[in-house]
């Protein structure tokens, strides 16, 4: 089955830093995931290019290196998925990143969903009907 | 080539949108050959074992490279790496396991399979955190 992990601003923040509070929290999901990969599964972690606009990613830079080599795929916002996400703003009053996810979330073809976040409440709202695990770190 | 030189072209290459191919002179166990050819035609596997054996050699080369550089990183950083119960409670989660919420069952879990098997991983935590409550419910 496979399985799509999305990241929210303040998990690539925490990834991104290893002095940040939640650093060693993000990072073992992405040990697992490591795991799970090498047991054959098809897991994929992504994050919205948009998220990586807000917590400031960007792939050039050496102080993300880490980030960069764990093999963290972009979610880009093309014109289908810009359609979605101004579809969710207009559900629900939600910002840029978080209409992205949501996009992510509902359009992807994978069985299993889940986003690891700060903020559950506005995940869960972006959703929709879509069955998503939603990870509060 | 030093290792991090190495683990970043692995990575470059997995990227890489050249599709041109190339005859291996790789040698592989013919019953090996024989069974992904079984599973390709009558399970409907893979289009073909070449995509097979792609695919999958593509999943194990993107895990060697994240443990490769997961391990670096916790060389450099000791603290960011997580005990086997913090590993538990990371599969659970992402898999909305009811056991994420009941980390002290999976702590427990955790002390009692490392002492049988020190190689186990979250994974096998979570069975056997599972199969533990299973037990006691019945």
């Amino acid at each position: 089955m496979s399985h799509l992990v999305l990241l929210d601003n303040e998990a690539v923040q925490a990834l991104g830093t290893p002095d940040h509070p939640k650093h060693r929290r993000v990072l073992s999901h992405l040990q697992v995931v490591a795991q799970r990969t090498r047991r054959g599964e098809a897991v994929r972690v992504e994050v919205p290019t948009t998220v990586r606009v807000e917590a400031g990613w960007d792939r050039s830079a050496p102080t993300w290196a880490l980030a960069n080599r764990l093999r963290i795929a972009d979610a880009v916002l093309d014109g289908t998925h810009a359609d979605v996400a101004a579809g969710i703003r207009d559900e629900v009053a939600v910002s840029v990143t978080d209409a992205h996810l949501g996009a992510a979330m509902r359009s992807t073809p994978r069985e299993r969903v889940t986003v690891i976040t700060s903020d559950p409440g506005d995940m869960r709202a972006v959703a929709g009907t879509k069955s998503v695990t939603v990870v509060t770190i | 080539m030093k290792r991090t030189d190495a683990i970043h072209r692995i990575s470059e290459l997995l990227d890489s949108e050249d599709v041109t191919t190339t005859n291996t002179s790789m040698r592989i166990p013919k019953a090996l050959q024989a069974s992904a050819s079984l599973a390709v035609r009558e399970l409907g596997a893979a289009t073909s074992t070449t995509a097979l054996t792609a695919s999958a050699l593509r999943l194990r080369l993107e895990a060697i490279v994240v443990q490769a550089v997961l391990d670096d990183h916790y060389d450099q950083h000791p603290e960011a790496r997580a005990t086997l119960a913090e590993l538990a409670l990371a599969a659970a989660e992402l898999d909305g396991h009811p056991l994420a919420g009941d980390p002290e069952r999976l702590r427990r879990a955790a002390a009692e399979i490392i002492e049988r098997h020190p190689d186990a991983d979250a994974d096998d935590v979570l069975l056997w955190a599972e199969a533990q409550a299973v037990r006691f419910s019945a």
